[in-house]
């Protein structure tokens, strides 16, 4: 792939990044320990230590149009491991997030996209997750009605599905970290 | 008739566990001429030598064989004893039936066999010894310094430090070689000249050493202790004892602005006659005849001669050679930057923006062309941009050289550092294939280069510049995320490799000592003897041994100069006396032995009658020079040489030992 550097549009994008996640892409050493022990990595596009250099490199587009930031289970095994301290874990919410508010849609993984929407929804209403409506609405949404049906009996069976959702006491709290945020 | 002792050593059970010491004590007390044999468990113990002198003086021994480990070991140890009691060391033989026998062979009756092959072999070469005296040669304690950069200093203040008279011979009209074309240094950014300039005026000054500069080696003769050297001091045209450095001759120079600076690497311009820099040692004007009015126009112009104060002038002054004879030399020639003509594809030469590495330290420098306000050549402006391009030239096996050229990193990283202080908001990207960060700070320095001056790091090489709409575009490769990248840039810095300097492959043939095909000199050897060249009383210092950074090339410079003072400590230098003779009588001539020694040891000797005409031309081995190494006993064709020790007779003896 071929990138013409712009040189105003990569430090406004580096600015951006390093603004959300309190960290310096720079000091990345490129040692791909994070994409060594991602779990994930077999169904990215790129490696998480690709992303962290094409984002120091402006390369917005790809980016954010990245497989990689979606696929990210955010199991934090990146960040733990990384001799530099570097918040691989945190630029893939900082990429997911600034895809999200400029309402690019992931061409392969609208899903997983889905998903991170209706568990916001879900915990703005709630102020903490209730599991069978987050799955009902996650369902509708992606119309795969019956994928993994046979899951519910057993979490059920564990207590892992509560028939009833509860909702916190303070709600204007929850509210207010969403006013924040937007 | 040869009385002589066996001593066989157990080495604990190093030896004795594969090896039937009193087997070999056995055989040996059965050999004509042994009248005494014995086995000891450690005969390099005290008690072990103690029994090595008291047999040797009961049984009035003649000769020595220890049937022990290597000689590496204790052959020292043992021929110390055996002095003491008398004996010529050189009597004392060891047969290794250590590293050559138990430690590498499992089967007992065979390995013990074969040391007593090996005993028998050594107990026939000593009964052929014959005493052989250290040779001694004379010192003149004066050392000489080729190249005054900073490795040169460093020797020549070292040597000089240390009470020995030193001439220090420097090509340029100055000293002072790389380092003083520096800007600031890395890893801490002390300027280059703040701290050059303290040890060039230093060198001036010294009373022990004698500053030859727009001078070259001209030829080199002799051996350690005994160097001939004739110094070739160029016509500088100006009286250096006259002259007071007040620059009357330069400012009234016609030929202003019209010679490309050597200096600043052609960045500027200087006249015909000039100092290359304003704190040149000495400061005493060049007139470079090949661009002077006067030379060129046949003495019409002689603006300088007229302008000069103290009239110190001379336009007849012709070269001058000078004899000196030395003890010791050390050669610091330094280094050159490679051409970069080859990458046709960097277009360096075409596009003036795109510069060398020490180019770009000229345009840094406050004593630069710009007066340390970075301006790209092309049109004076302040780059905002600059993409550094490193290995240029090294670790390119098919157009440059393989090696790594070990300081592009760190002066890259510096370049970016001090571009990102002097322009601020600008920008640079740097192209790399490995970081080599390796010396104490150097890692933080370049990580601090990418952290705290933003720096953008891409790994992979350069492929392509060129010019688009004033801007230079450098066509390049990120492969760690796997993109080709392209950056519009104001300016293009090259690291370029470092080679050995222009000509520094003769003085090396003059000097007689090794050299790389890279043209780098050698050492004795590469870890152990790091400052010492192939040939004895000849040391190495600086860039001239290979690639490296400044305090490496302190360090070797003062190795050198420690090394010198080690030798001149010594009334006589000490050369062990296993060295080739020749038989003058069955010599005849062809010296077919000159061309094979390595060491240049080996001469042409004039046979004289009473009456002092020549009878006879042999071959003359130079005791100082010769090494032992033995080339010239297989290159003769009349069998007329030997290396003592070593004689022919003993080999065959030996041989024979076998077949009994």
């Amino acid at each position: 792939m071929k990138t013409v550097l712009n040189e105003q549009n990569r430090r406004n994008f580096v600015a951006q990044v390093e603004s959300m996640l309190h960290d310096k892409l720079s000091k990345c050493y490129q040692c791909g320990k994070c994409s060594a022990g991602c779990p994930v990595n077999f169904e990215m596009d790129y490696t998480p230590n690709q992303i962290i250099k094409m984002t120091e490199l402006g390369m917005e587009d790809t980016v954010l149009n990245s497989k990689t930031i979606w696929l990210c289970v955010s199991c934090n095994t990146c960040s733990t491991r990384c001799p530099k301290g570097f918040e691989v874990t945190g630029i893939m919410d900082v990429l997911r997030e600034i895809a999200e508010r400029k309402g690019i849609t992931s061409k392969t993984e609208k899903e997983v996209q889905m998903f991170h929407e209706v568990f916001l929804e879900n915990v703005k209403s709630h102020g903490r997750i209730f599991e069978l409506e987050l799955v009902g609405k996650y369902k509708l949404k992606t119309k795969h009605l019956f994928r993994d049906m046979f899951l519910a009996p057993k979490m059920l069976e564990k207590g892992k599905l509560k028939m009833h959702g509860e909702t916190i006491s303070n709600l204007n709290q929850i509210a207010k970290i969403f006013k924040d945020f937007e | 008739m040869s009385r002589i002792g066996v001593f066989v050593c157990w080495c604990g059970s190093n030896i004795a566990s594969t090896v039937d010491v009193e087997k070999v004590r056995e055989e040996a007390a059965k050999i004509p001429g042994v009248v005494s044999a014995v086995d000891y468990k450690y005969m390099c113990s005290d008690p072990g030598q103690n029994s090595l002198r008291n047999v040797i003086k009961e049984k009035n021994l003649t000769g020595v064989v220890l049937a022990a480990c290597s000689p590496h070991m204790h052959e020292n140890t043992f021929r110390k004893a055996a002095v003491k009691e008398g004996l010529n060391p050189y009597f004392v033989e060891i047969a290794n039936i250590r590293e050559q026998v138990s430690w590498v062979h499992e089967d007992k009756e065979r390995a013990t066999a074969k040391a007593v092959d090996l005993m028998k072999m050594m107990v026939e070469k000593v009964k052929r010894d014959k005493p052989i005296e250290d040779v001694r040669v004379p010192l003149n304690k004066k050392a000489l310094v080729i190249g005054g950069g900073i490795s040169g200093i460093q020797a020549a203040l070292d040597i000089a430090n240390g009470g020995v008279e030193v001439i220090l011979v420097e090509k340029e009209p100055s000293i002072g070689g790389r380092m003083i074309q520096l800007d600031e240094t890395f890893p801490t950014l002390d300027c280059s000249s703040c701290i050059m300039t303290p040890k060039m005026v230093e060198v001036n000054q010294h009373p022990n050493i004698k500053l030859y500069t727009y001078s070259e080696i001209e030829d080199v003769s002799g051996y350690i202790g005994n160097f001939k050297v004739k110094i070739k001091k160029k016509a500088r045209s100006v009286v250096e004892k006259d002259c007071t450095g007040c620059g009357e001759c330069w400012n009234a120079c016609p030929m202003h602005k019209n010679v490309k600076s050597e200096f600043n690497i052609n960045l500027s311009e200087r006249t015909a006659i000039y100092v290359p820099f304003p704190q040149a040692v000495p400061l005493v004007p060049v007139l470079d005849r090949s661009v002077c009015l006067h030379f060129k126009k046949g003495g019409k112009c002689q603006k300088c001669f007229d302008a000069c104060g103290p009239k110190c002038i001379d336009f007849s002054m012709q070269d001058e050679i000078i004899e000196e004879t030395v003890g010791a030399i050390v050669a610091a020639t330094g280094y050159d930057l490679m051409e970069t003509s080859m990458y046709g594809e960097y277009g360096y030469g075409k596009y003036k923006d795109v510069v060398s590495g020490l180019q770009f330290e000229r345009l840094l420098s406050a004593s630069g062309p710009t007066e340390g306000v970075i301006k790209r050549p092309s049109d004076g402006k302040t780059p905002q941009t600059i993409v550094f391009v490193q290995c240029v030239g090294s670790r390119d096996p098919e157009k440059g050289v393989p090696y790594c050229s070990k300081v592009c990193c760190m002066y890259t990283a510096k370049h970016a550092k001090l571009f990102a202080h002097k322009v601020h908001g600008s920008q640079s990207y740097v192209f790399y294939i490995d970081i080599r960060a390796t010396s104490k700070g150097y890692e933080e320095f370049v990580r601090g280069t990418m952290e705290q001056d933003g720096a953008v790091y891409l790994r992979g090489r350069v492929s392509k510049i060129y010019e688009d709409n004033g801007k230079l575009i450098v066509k390049g490769a990120d492969t760690l995320s796997g993109n080709q990248v392209e950056i519009a840039a104001d300016m293009v810095v090259l690291a370029t490799g470092v080679i050995p300097k222009k000509g520094s492959d003769k003085l090396a043939q003059m000097l007689g000592i090794s050299y790389d095909k890279y043209g780098f000199l050698t050492e004795s050897h590469p870890k152990l003897r790091p400052a010492e060249s192939s040939t004895a009383g000849i040391f190495l210092a600086g860039m001239a041994q290979g690639p490296r950074d400044i305090p490496e090339s302190v360090v070797s410079g003062s190795a050198a100069a420690s090394k010198i003072l080690g030798l001149f400590s010594k009334s006589e230098y000490e050369v062990e006396g296993t060295i080739s003779s020749v038989n003058e009588a069955t010599c005849v001539a062809c010296f077919y032995c000159q061309r094979v020694c390595a060491y240049n040891a080996i001469s042409r000797k004039e046979i004289k009658d009473r009456n002092g005409s020549v009878v006879k031309v042999v071959a003359n081995v130079n005791p100082g020079l010769c090494t032992g190494c033995g080339a010239c006993v297989n290159a003769c064709f009349s069998k007329s040489i030997d290396v003592k020790g070593f004689m022919d007779d003993q080999i065959y003896a030996e041989i024979k030992s076998l077949a009994i």
